[in-house]
């Protein structure tokens, strides 16, 4: 099967046509062996969301819920130990595969950074520390884009103006660029194909207060004048509520509650929800923050049935022996929670 | 463009250190210890013959004041250094009266020739199959070359310069186990010489080209295999760059820093293996020169060949570390 | 640190080799205690025989049956590197971890001269210390050389744990506790430097007795004392290989390469246990 080129991002309306990314009761586990010792930690298990076209989708939760893992294994980068054990993955421009990780090497080569890029975590080392910037995108973008070397620099100088770095950070080694510059150099160059699909994660968790606000402002610019959807990875709710049209709340490698990003802040429905909600500060508010009781579970050895409910405030009998089913409440709000759905037996 | 005037200067500082030390460490273990140089060399010159006792008590002054051991220790000390300066390390007393510099200078060309291409090839050559095998790891010939580096790298260069000689010069005597050139050429630039040269070179730098390729193979393996868990190669990896390029211009090319900096560690070493590897064959470097001057009780020989030695190798090291931020550009920065 | 050794035995291979190789290189060397003939006698069997079951390496030309010459050599070299290791730990140790912890102009004045001892070739210098010692040069002295001459690079690894363990918590409070200099580096951050001190002393071993080697059989050392250099030596002397008597030669060179490359494996092996990045490497490969 070849990728349609009519698959292109730019539609007008989001929606308007299928999803542009589908994923289907996946699980990824990281397998260990050390020493004769086998653990499976049951990373990402059992998570199915769409995101839609020209969306920006947030994925929200602590830290060891899954998140990076479950965007690693959309975006293919499955190395040992990490492995995918069940579910699908479903791009609009790539159909019929289940997954890049079962795409055969040359039609993935032509997806990635054309039709599916990636801003992976920790931008500080994302760069060839011996290379000068510019020869990052040519390894990275040239490949992609049709035109004579001239023709391909002032494009590429143009989209840096994009993210206000000057045409000479092109010469500079990345040690030589501060943080944030570096980030917008990733972004610009995660984004110069203009790709269907870009992946972020935690783009910016190092930078500061004001150049985050910047660099937040520049993605969704560069996303609304592409038109591409964004799948945005963080742990800062503030952000999402910044940045995010529709928000995906995962704990402990299940995706428990999703919808609209108003809808989360205003109308939260799972019990962990409320909590990253309520933690956020307010100004005016003086109300004592009270942390949750325990910690995230052990992936290798987890809770049985909910995963949330050794920490769950409105935990019941039911919760502790099945795994709750994300079910559609409202319109486009679904939560995984007995006590919102009910815990009837079957 | 400052900061890498100031990273000259500073390797030049440590050039001079190393030099300064190093031959103010020959001048003392010369001339700090009980033993009387003067007289090992005429125990030495002695023992082959009969010598009368007016010639020996001439011998003695002779020697004294050729060795610079006239004098208040400050005085021998400066003379020392004065003499060092001009090159000028005596007439060499066992192939007298040749001054000492000619017989260097002799020999000199013949190790440097033999160090520099053995060292670049086994550097280049451990180098590049070490990172193919620290990034193929499934690869079948690359695991088989590195249980065979597994047996190189240990190995004693004496050693396997034994073997060699053994298998070349007796089993299937092929190559020229025995100096330099051929006997009865003429040493001129013709090239009946220069094919000469290269063959009786070819078991020397075999030597030192084997256990080279096994120590830097093994060490760019283990590098390679950890840069490519670095965040700029799995990047470059997820962006979908062409494997080779990911290869050549992110995994090798960093992993060959600390390399360059293990090379100019490693030239003492090296250069300890050409010695003993050269006296083994009979190759007419400063090696066998050495050797044959301490046979000979030759005390001016060996201390010339010793400062030599010290200042070759500092001048290896500083070369080394001069092309070093031409690899590595953050090296301005610090 | 027992639970170590029984991990890395079962599931390394180089440590396997390198056991092995090791082991049966010390058991010959404890072999000389028992050995029927004292080691600097010579002539006390008929010479140049080939290995049989009577003399089961052969003899040498000096009268000396091979086998058991070889078990003080080993011995004899076995301690030898032994000794030079312990020394220069101590001075790599002390070195190392001054100056990574103080930093500043002691640690830029000790690396300058840690960088010399590096660069200088040593063999030059070895040389002309046999030169103007001669026969005073016990293979004490030469050990105390060798040492003094040979901590430069492991002081490098030392001092880099040392600076990261300078910015780590625990070294700050123990320096609010009051702990004086001393006392922190030998309580606290020894134990973390143990580890590649035990890997880089099996280089350090396989370095000097390289060295050892080299100098013997150029005759630069007491060849009085067997070692298997000095074996080599002799064998050189009395020309053995021209004259056949390949098993003068054959053997010592054996056993050193054993040594060598046991020695390797086992600080290969330990250098890979210790380093937590290739750990991660080693999960996920499925191991039988």
């Amino acid at each position: 099967m070849s990728v349609d080129p009519a698959m292109a991002a730019d539609t007008g309306e989001p929606g308007s046509l299928g999803p542009i990314l589908s994923v289907r009761s996946l699980q990824a586990h990281f397998r260990t062996t050390h020493f004769g010792i086998n653990r499976f930690v049951r990373a990402v298990d059992g998570v199915s969301f769409d995101v839609k076209r020209g969306e920006i989708y947030g994925l929200a939760g602590e830290s060891s819920s899954g998140k990076t893992t479950l965007v690693k294994t959309i975006a293919g980068a499955i190395k040992p130990p990490l492995e995918v054990v069940g579910g699908t993955i479903e791009f609009a421009f790539l159909p019929g595969y289940g997954g890049l990780h079962r795409t055969p090497p040359a039609m993935v080569a032509q997806i990635r950074w054309r039709h599916l890029s990636y801003i992976m975590q920790g931008s500080m080392s994302l760069l060839n520390p011996v290379r000068r910037l510019r020869q990052s995108f040519i390894d990275f973008a040239r490949p992609h884009l049709a035109g004579t070397g001239k023709e391909f620099e002032t494009a590429v100088i143009g989209h840096l103006a994009r993210v206000k770095l000057d045409a000479s950070v092109l010469e500079a080694y990345p040690h030589e660029l501060s943080g944030g510059m570096r980030q917008r150099a990733i972004i610009a160059l995660a984004t110069i194909c203009r790709p269907d699909f870009i992946i972020a994660d935690e783009p910016t968790t190092a930078l500061d207060v004001v150049v985050q606000k910047d660099v937040l402002g520049m993605i969704r610019g560069i996303q609304r004048e592409i038109g591409s959807s964004v799948l945005f990875v963080t742990h800062d709710m503030g952000v999402h509520a910044h940045l995010t049209d529709r928000l995906g709340i995962m704990y402990a490698g299940h995706l428990v509650e999703e919808a609209t990003t108003p809808e989360i802040f205003h109308n939260a429905l799972h019990p962990y929800t409320k909590h990253l909600i309520s933690s956020l500060p307010r100004i005016g508010d003086d109300v004592q923050r009270k942390g949750l009781e325990g910690a995230p579970p052990n992936l290798a050895d987890p809770p049985p049935g909910c995963r949330f409910h050794p920490r769950c405030p409105q935990a019941m009998e039911v919760c502790s022996r099945r795994v709750p089913e994300m079910v559609e409440t409202a319109s486009a709000h679904r939560v995984a929670c007995f006590a919102v759905n009910g815990g009837a037996e079957p | 463009m400052s900061g890498y005037l100031a990273y000259i200067a500073k390797r030049l500082a440590q050039f001079v250190l190393v030099v300064f030390i190093g031959i103010n460490l020959a001048y003392v273990i010369t001339h700090a210890t009980p033993i009387d140089p003067v007289e090992q060399s005429i125990s030495a010159v002695t023992s082959f013959g009969n010598t009368s006792p007016e010639a020996i008590a001439q011998m003695r002054i002779s020697l004294r004041e050729l060795y610079g051991l006239e004098g208040s220790a400050l005085h021998q000390y400066l003379v020392f250094w004065k003499r060092i300066l001009r090159a000028d390390f005596g007439p060499s007393l066992s192939a007298f009266p040749t001054p000492v510099s000619t017989l260097i200078a002799r020999a000199l060309p013949w190790t440097t020739g033999l160090l520099v291409v053995s060292t670049i090839v086994a550097w280049v050559l451990g180098n590049w199959l070490g990172g193919l095998a620290g990034y193929y790891r499934k690869s079948r010939g690359l695991k088989l070359l590195g249980v065979i580096a597994m047996g190189l790298h240990p190995m004693p260069y004496y050693i396997l310069a034994l073997l060699l000689l053994i298998v070349f010069g007796f089993l299937w005597p092929v190559l020229p186990i025995g100096g330099g050139s051929a006997m009865n050429l003429p040493q001129a630039w013709t090239w009946a010489f220069a094919a000469s040269v290269l063959q009786h070179a070819v078991l020397p730098a075999l030597s030192l080209i084997l256990i080279g390729v096994g120590s830097w193979f093994l060490g760019m393996r283990s590098l390679v295999s950890n840069v490519v868990t670095e965040d700029y190669v799995i990047y470059a990896e997820l962006a979908g760059v062409d494997s080779r390029r990911v290869l050549t211009s992110y995994v090798m090319r960093n992993a060959l820093i600390p390399q360059v900096t293990g090379l100019a560690m490693s030239l003492g070493g090296i250069f300890n293996g050409a010695v003993i590897t050269e006296k083994v064959f009979g190759y007419p470097g400063v090696g066998s020169l050495l050797v044959d001057a301490v046979y000979a009780g030759d005390y001016g020989l060996v201390l010339g060949v010793t400062t030599i030695s010290i200042l070759g190798v500092s001048i290896g090291v500083l070369a080394i570390d001069l092309l070093y931020p031409l690899l590595d550009p953050r090296v301005k920065v610090s | 640190m027992l639970a170590i050794l029984r991990d890395l035995l079962r599931y390394n291979v180089e440590f396997r080799f390198g056991i092995v190789l090791v082991g049966f290189v010390f058991v010959l060397s404890l072999l000389s205690f028992v050995s029927p003939y004292p080691p600097q006698d010579l002539y006390v069997v008929p010479p140049d025989a080939p290995p049989s079951l009577t003399y089961w390496l052969g003899t040498t030309s000096r009268g000396q049956d091979v086998f058991w010459q070889l078990t003080f050599a080993i011995r004899n070299t076995l301690l030898f590197g032994c000794t030079v290791a312990l020394i220069s730990r101590v001075l790599a140790l002390v070195i190392g971890l001054l100056s990574g912890y103080k930093g500043g102009w002691i640690d830029r004045v000790l690396m300058s001269v840690n960088d010399t001892f590096i660069v200088i070739p040593l063999l030059p210098i070895l040389v002309l210390f046999y030169f103007v010692m001669r026969d005073s040069m016990s293979w004490l002295m030469l050990a105390l050389i060798m040492a003094c001459l040979g901590w430069a690079y492991d002081a490098r690894l030392i001092r880099s744990v040392a600076i990261s363990l300078k910015t780590r918590e625990f070294t700050q409070s123990s320096v609010f506790s009051g702990m004086s200099t001393r006392e922190i580096l030998m309580q606290e951050h020894l134990p973390y430097v143990m580890p590649i001190v035990f890997s880089t002393t099996m280089n350090n071993m396989i370095w000097s007795i390289g060295l050892e080697v080299t100098l013997a059989v150029l005759g630069f050392t007491d060849i009085n004392t067997p070692t298997i250099g000095g074996m080599i030596y002799w064998a050189n002397q009395h020309t053995a290989m021209v004259a056949g008597i390949w098993w003068w030669i054959a053997f010592p060179t054996i056993a050193v390469i054993m040594t060598f490359i046991g020695l390797f494996l086992l600080a290969v092996s330990m250098n890979e246990y210790i380093d937590p990045r290739s750990r991660l490497g080693r999960m996920g490969r499925v191991t039988s």
